[in-house]
């Protein structure tokens, strides 16, 4: 039972890092992001459950916060890309070659 | 009380941050008052941490916070060594802001925030704990990148440094999951119960430990991980790269050797995985940092060869009597010459950062022979020649490998620093040389050329503050 959510988290971090390294659209590559986030709150909540201990239930409120800084701070930057650039594909970065 | 000032300076910090938060919203404030008053924040909590005396590891305010921070010589070091980063930042960026004129007063704010990020996670002895610290010092200093708002140099290095620090974030907080359902707790203490009696080979275990190293390596640019630091450090302004370079890199690896040395259990299981990572972060480093012809991606390419150094000391720390001053020795090293080469590069570089290559620098030792004398001190420290720091710190690395058995990481570590010599003294050459095509017009009486001197002298000492003792 408990496994199927740790399963189930697996799954849903995998195609956050699938979209970020795949997709090209800067919001994509964003969502893709809160969702490996979200995989890992999933796995606090079931470890939490497996452990019997309030803690992960607690981690993941904190994990949850401080995702939404950080979309917070993306969502910004995206602003400030599509006033400078037009565009909001990650294609049309090409000043910075490392 | 103990308590109580160990954990003032981190008020302090984070009281500045606050007051220059509330001051930017009077409409009279000025930047460079802000960062007069960022200076005093950080040179008070400096001399606050001074006063912490600390000779056995123990947990602050045991009943309030759970155990979740703690203090020690080391973790005492690392602050020390943030809040001189934060003060000399401060001061390149006031020289820095005359010629470039994008500051507001919510830059010193900023970087007030980022270092009570960093300082806490430093102290951090949970991994939740270090996973939000970790974020409030990277979301400060996403914005500091991005800070030129009107740059799309400096835009295109905040998204790129944005999206990979938010995945390697990701990354983190998934293997404190998988640490958390394998130990029960994401205390340190708790984590090291749990090992004394259980294997660090665990696939929970395993797994977490690897998605957190991942998540460091990314933040200390180690290879494979290194590719983001010469855009992210080239997009952005020439104080914040020295303070992301030195504060940044002080912070993180204080955070991961106290999580290594919870158990000699869970340390063994990774020498060989640290022995390689450290190997091919100095070489691929080093690979980098010779093609480069801007000076700022030098010292970005061989910040990566740094952390290749820091990672064998890594390698070879010893769990049992574990004291971390050999890392921060060469931290503390690391940190003095390269704040000395970006105040130097604020102050010299211009308008819009006009002298950026090694060609731009030519013949600077016969229009500034001090400034050149400066930055030959600091290029010498990083390359490792005595009686700079630089040399004492590599010595101590270099030693502490041999005698933790690890013979061939303490030679490749000699070969990498022979290698970047090349590097280092092609700047030298450049700006002894060679005639002088300009005048290298600058402010001469700024804080920025004030801070090249002081931090010169300050290499010397602490080159010679090991033989003092």
């Amino acid at each position: 039972m408990i496994e199927d959510y740790l399963v189930l988290s697996v799954i849903l971090f995998c195609i956050g890092i699938l979209g970020v390294i795949s997709r090209r659209n800067v919001f994509t590559v964003l969502m893709s992001i809160e969702l490996m986030l979200n995989a890992a709150n999933l796995a606090f909540v079931a470890f939490a459950r497996l452990n019997e201990t309030m803690d992960g239930q607690i981690l993941a409120m904190m994990v949850i916060a401080v995702a939404a800084a950080e979309a917070a701070l993306g969502l910004a930057v995206i602003i400030l890309l599509h006033r400078q650039k037009g565009r909001l594909d990650s294609n049309v970065f090409s000043l910075l070659k490392g | 009380m103990h308590d109580l000032v160990s954990f003032l300076p981190l008020v302090i910090t984070c009281t500045g941050a606050l007051l220059l938060m509330l001051y930017a919203v009077c409409p009279k404030a000025e930047q460079e008052k802000a960062s007069l008053m960022s200076m005093g924040f950080f040179a008070v909590a400096f001399f606050a941490q001074l006063l912490v005396v600390c000779t056995v590891s123990r947990p602050l305010f045991p009943e309030t916070f759970n155990g979740m921070l703690g203090v020690s010589g080391f973790t005492n070091a690392a602050c020390l060594i943030v809040y001189a980063c934060g003060f000399f930042t401060t001061l390149s960026s006031h020289t820095y802001f005359r010629e470039n004129h994008f500051a507001t007063v919510e830059f010193y704010s900023l970087l007030l925030f980022s270092a009570v990020g960093m300082v806490l996670l430093s102290m951090a002895r949970e991994l939740i704990t270090a996973f939000i610290a970790l974020e409030i010092m990277s979301l400060a200093i996403y914005v500091l990148v991005g800070f030129n708002r009107a740059s799309s140099r400096s835009t295109e290095a905040i998204f790129k440094y944005l999206i990979l620090g938010a995945f390697s974030g990701a990354f983190f907080c998934m293997g404190t999951a998988m640490i958390y359902g394998a130990a029960g707790s994401t205390r340190f203490d708790s984590i090291a119960e749990w090992l004394a009696f259980n294997p660090a080979t665990t696939p929970l275990m395993l797994g977490g430990a690897f998605f957190l190293l991942i998540t460091i390596f990314f933040k200390i640019s180690a290879f494979p991980f290194h590719a983001w630091v010469l855009d992210v450090y080239d997009g952005s302004s020439n104080p914040i790269t020295g303070f992301m370079a030195t504060a940044l890199k002080t912070a993180v690896f204080a955070m991961i050797a106290n999580f290594l040395a919870l158990s000699g259990n869970l340390h063994d299981s990774w020498i060989t995985g640290l022995f390689w990572i450290a190997v091919f972060t100095m070489f691929g480093g080093n690979l980098i940092a010779i093609g480069q012809d801007n000076v700022k991606r030098m010292i970005a390419a061989s910040g990566i060869v740094h952390s290749g150094y820091l990672l064998i000391a890594l390698v070879a720390i010893n769990s049992e009597y574990f004291s971390g001053a050999v890392i921060a020795y060469y931290l503390a090293a690391y940190s003095v010459a390269t704040l000395g080469m970006f105040a130097a590069l604020s102050w010299l570089g211009g308008e819009g950062e006009k002298r950026v290559t090694f060609d731009d620098f030519k013949g600077l030792a016969k229009r500034q022979p001090l400034a050149a004398a400066t930055i030959a001190v600091f290029l010498l420290s990083m390359a490792g020649i005595p009686p700079t720091a630089g040399f004492m710190g590599k010595f101590y690395i270099i030693t502490s490998a041999i005698s933790a058995g690890q013979i061939a990481l303490g030679v490749l570590g000699i070969i990498s620093s022979i290698i970047s010599m090349w590097y280092y003294l092609r700047l030298i050459v450049s700006m002894y040389f060679h005639d002088a095509e300009e005048d290298f017009i600058v402010d001469g009486s700024s804080l920025a050329s004030i801070s090249t001197v002081a931090l010169a002298v300050a290499v010397f000492a602490i080159g010679l503050f090991p033989l003092v003792l």
